[in-house]
C-alpha cells in the first residue's frame, strides 16, 4: 500500500500542477473521479491485467466508455497510463489529489464522532471552534456513536483529539 | 508482602482524585504489516526518530525508519498479539527506563523491569536511553585508577575511571570471567557497576549472579539482561538501557563500572532489526550506521568534572567529579581481530585486553597475551607503586617473548640469556591468577617487587605460585600495617621499598613453601 501511494504520487502531483497551470481544477477532479469509478467497475478491472486483453484495445475501449466525459488532457493521462502499465493507481492517484487540492483551497476534511447527535447551533458552534484551531476552513463530517459515552472525538488526517469520556477512562484505566 | 486493602483503595482514590482529565492530543497511525517483530505503519507522520510508539495491550515499540508514507518500528517484546489494522499512537518521548540507586543489587530487562522476583522496583527518575555524550568542556582527563584486581592487567595494562577498555579474544578464553572478578573488587570502593548481558543463555546469566551473590558483590551492581530468547530489538537496547543507569551515577558525582558482554551479539541483534527493516547492507551484512552504534555507546563512557556535577545536581554535589568506566567485550571468530566489528571496536576504545585459546589452554589464566594488550590513557591513572613496580614485568616478558621463540633453535645460550629467559618463565608463572580472587594494591606490589628485585630466580617454576601465596599471607599475618597504608595511599618510596625487601628477606630464611 504504501508503495503504491508512492508510485501514485508523481502522477498526483503533475495532474495538480497542471489543473492549477490551466484553471482547471473542478474539471479535473470530475475527470478523475468519473475514471475512478468507471476503473470500480468489476468487468472493467478484471481486464486491465488481462493478458488477452492488449493494450491498444484497452485504450480504444476505455477512450469509447469515456468519450464524452473526459477531455483532451484527462484522455491524455489515460493513454499515458496504459502506457505505463500503472491504471491501477487511478484510485490513490484521485485521493491523492483531492488532499493537494483541499489543502490549496484552504480546506480540512475533519471526521467528528459524537457520543449525541449536535443540534444546528452547536453544530456551527464547533464548526466555528475548530476552523479557529485549525486555521482552515473546514469539511465537518459527523458520526454519532454512543459508545463514546460523552463528548467528542476529532480526527484529522493522523491527528486526533480525543475529548470523548471513553478515552478519559481509557487513560484512567492505565494510570490505575 | 502483606496487602492492606484499605491501603489499596485509599491509593486508588487518590490517583482517581489526582486524576488530570485533559483532553488528550495525539497523532495515530494503522499497522499495515507485521513481520518478525517488525511493523509497518501507515499515518504517524509527526512521529521522530527513535520515538516511543503504543501499541494495544501497553505494547511499546520504536519508530526506526521514517520514511515518506510511512513508518517502520520494532516492537519491544512480544508480538504476537499485534495484527493489520491496529491504531497505533505516538507518545511524543524517547524511549525512556528508570535510573537510580533502586536498581542496585536487582536484575532487569532492557526496559528496566524487574525479573528476580524480587519485587517493584522504586525509582522515583526515569532518563531517556539515546543520550549526547558529555562535551569537551564537561570532561576531566583520566587519572584516577580502577584497580580490577588481576595482577597481569593491573600491572601492564591499567583502566583509569572513565576509560573504554575492550576484552577481546575467542569463546571460552575467560572475557567474562575478568569482568566478573573486576565487580567482585570494586567492593567497598564505592564505585558502582552494571553488568549487561547481550545474546547470553539465561543461565550463564543465573551464574554471574549466583557468584556475584557468593562474594558479596551483588549489593553495588545492576543487571542489565537482554537474553538469546528475547527479541533482538531488545538485546539492541540493553547497552542503551546500562550506560543509561550507569550515566545516573555519573551525573551525580560517582564513580560507576559498566561491563557490555558482549557487543558483538549486539551487533548481530541491530543487524537483524536493520535488514528486516530493508536498510541496504553492507560489509558483513551489518547495516551503514554500525560504527555509529558502538561509537554513541562508548563515548558516552566518560569522566566529568566538578563544575559540570555541580550544574547536573544542580549545585546538590560539589567539588567532586562524576566517571563512567566501559569494558566492552567482543568475541572474535578463531582469534580473527581484523573483522568488521573487532576493528571498529578496538578503534573506539582507549585500549584492549587481548586474550589468547592457547595461553589459556597452556594454563595461563587470565589468559592476557601482553604484546598485543594495551591501555592507551591508564598509565596516567595507576598507583605509583603498581607504576613503578608493573614497569619491569611488562619488559621482561617482552624481552622474554623475544628469546623464547629464538632460544628453542640454540642449543648453549650464554649466562644472561639464560637468566632472561627463566626470569620470563617465572614472572609468566607470577601473571597466573585464580578466578573469584582479586587481588589488593599490597598484595600486588610485594609479588611485583619480589619478581623485579630476582627473589623468585632460585625458586622453582612450579613452585612460584605457592611461594607467592605463602609470601603473601606472611605480609598479611606480619606486616600488616604497611600493608594497610600501601593500600591506603598507593604510595611507593625507598622506605617502602627497604621495607617489602627486609620482609622478603626474613620470609625467605625462615619459612616453607
Amino acid at each position: 500500500m504504501n508503495e503504491i501511494a508512492t508510485l501514485a504520487r508523481p502522477y498526483a502531483v503533475a495532474v495538480f500542477k497542471r489543473a492549477k497551470e490551466t484553471n482547471s481544477s473542478k474539471k479535473w477532479s470530475k475527470n478523475l473521479s468519473f475514471l475512478a469509478a468507471v476503473l470500480n467497475d468489476n468487468a472493467i478491472f478484471g481486464m486491465i491485467d488481462d493478458p488477452k486483453v492488449g493494450r491498444a484495445r484497452l485504450l480504444t475501449l476505455l477512450l469509447d466508455i469515456c468519450a464524452d466525459q473526459l477531455d483532451q488532457e484527462g484522455s491524455n493521462l489515460l493513454k499515458l497510463l496504459i502506457e505505463n502499465n500503472r491504471l491501477n493507481l487511478i484510485p490513490f492517484i484521485v485521493e491523492l489529489f483531492e488532499t493537494y487540492k483541499a489543502e490549496d483551497e484552504g480546506f480540512i476534511d475533519i471526521d467528528v464522532t459524537t457520543a449525541y447527535a449536535f443540534t444546528k447551533e452547536s453544530k456551527q458552534h464547533f464548526n466555528e471552534v475548530l476552523e479557529k484551531n485549525f486555521g482552515k476552513k473546514v469539511n465537518m463530517k459527523v458520526v454519532v456513536d454512543s459508545s463514546l459515552i460523552g463528548g467528542v472525538l476529532v480526527r484529522a488526517g493522523d491527528q486526533v483529539i480525543d475529548g470523548s469520556i471513553r478515552g478519559q477512562l481509557q487513560q484512567l484505566a492505565q494510570r490505575l | 508482602m502483606q496487602l492492606n486493602p484499605s491501603e489499596i483503595s485509599d491509593l486508588i482514590k487518590k490517583k482517581i482524585e489526582n486524576f488530570d482529565l485533559s483532553t488528550q492530543v495525539h497523532t495515530e497511525g494503522t499497522v499495515v504489516s507485521v513481520t518478525d517483530g517488525i511493523v509497518r505503519i501507515h499515518g504517524l507522520s509527526q512521529a521522530m526518530q527513535g520515538e516511543m510508539l503504543e501499541f494495544p495491550d501497553h505494547t511499546f515499540g520504536m519508530a526506526l525508519n521514517l520514511e515518506r508514507d510511512s513508518v517502520g518500528a520494532v516492537i519491544l517484546g512480544a508480538y504476537q498479539h499485534i495484527s493489520e489494522g491496529d491504531t497505533v499512537r505516538c507518545t511524543g518521548k524517547i524511549l525512556e527506563v528508570p535510573v537510580g540507586e533502586a536498581l542496585l543489587g536487582r536484575v532487569v530487562d532492557a526496559l528496566g523491569n524487574p525479573i528476580d522476583g524480587k519485587g517493584p522496583i522504586n525509582c522515583v527518575e526515569t532518563s531517556p536511553i539515546e543520550k549526547i555524550a558529555p562535551g569537551v568542556i564537561a570532561r576531566q582527563s583520566v587519572d584516577q585508577p580502577v584497580q580490577l584486581g588481576l595482577k597481569s592487567i593491573d600491572s601492564m595494562i591499567p583502566v583509569g575511571r572513565g576509560q573504554r577498555e575492550l576484552i577481546i579474544g575467542d569463546r571460552q578464553t575467560g572475557k567474562t570471567a575478568i569482568a566478573v572478578d573486576a565487580i567482585i573488587n570494586q567492593k567497598g570502593t564505592g564505585i558502582k557497576c552494571i553488568y549487561v548481558a547481550i545474546g547470553q543463555k539465561r543461565s550463564s546469566v543465573a551464574n554471574v549472579v549466583r557468584k556475584l551473590e557468593e562474594h558479596d558483590a551483588l549489593a553495588h551492581t545492576i543487571i542489565v539482561v537482554a537474553s538469546a530468547s528475547e527479541s533482538a530489538a531488545l538485546q539492541f537496547i540493553a547497552p542503551y538501557t546500562g550506560c543509561t543507569m550507569g550515566e545516573f551515577f555519573r551525573d551525580q558525582g560517582e564513580d560507576a563500572l559498566i561491563i557490555y558482554d558482549d557487543l558483538t551479539k549486539q551487533a548481530w541483534a541491530y543487524r537483524q532489526v536493520s535488514l528486516l527493516l530493508r536498510r541496504p547492507p553492507g560489509r558483513e551484512a551489518y547495516p551503514g550506521d554500525v560504527f555509529y552504534l558502538h561509537s554513541r555507546l562508548l563515548e558516552r563512557a566518560s569522566r566529568i568534572n566538578a563544575k559540570e556535577v555541580e550544574k547536573l545536581t544542580n549545585g546538590r554535589v560539589t567539588g567532586k567529579t562524576g566517571s563512567l568506566t566501559a569494558l566492552p567485550i567482543i568475541e572474535t571468530q578463531g582469534g580473527d581481530v581484523s573483522a568488521f566489528v573487532p576493528t571498529n571496536v578496538i578503534s573506539i576504545t582507549d585500549g584492549q585486553i587481548f586474550l589468547e585459546s592457547n595461553l589459556f589452554n597452556s594454563g595461563i589464566r587470565p589468559a592476557v597475551n601482553a604484546g598485543l594488550s594495551v591501555s592507551r590513557v591508564g598509565g596516567a591513572a595507576q598507583t605509583k607503586i603498581i607504576k613503578k613496580l608493573g614497569g619491569g614485568t611488562r619488559l621482561d616478558l617482552a624481552q622474554y617473548r623475544e628469546l623464547a621463540a629464538f632460544a628453542q633453535f640454540a642449543s648453549d645460550l650464554d649466562e644472561s640469556t639464560r637468566k632472561q629467559i627463566e626470569r620470563g618463565q617465572r614472572v609468566t608463572e607470577l601473571m597466573k591468577q585464580k578466578q573469584y580472587s582479586p587481588m589488593s594494591v599490597a598484595q600486588m606490589g610485594v609479588s611485583l617487587f619480589a619478581a623485579n628485585e630476582g627473589f623468585l630466580d632460585n625458586i622453582e617454576v612450579n613452585k612460584v605460585l605457592d611461594f607467592e601465596a605463602a609470601l603473601l599471607s606472611y605480609f598479611k599475618s606480619e606486616h600488616t600495617e604497611l600493608m594497610d597504608s600501601i593500600n591506603a595511599t598507593g604510595d611507593f618510596n625507598n622506605e617502602i621499598g627497604s621495607s617489602i625487601r627486609s620482609g622478603i628477606e626474613t620470609f625467605v630464611k625462615t619459612h616453607s613453601w
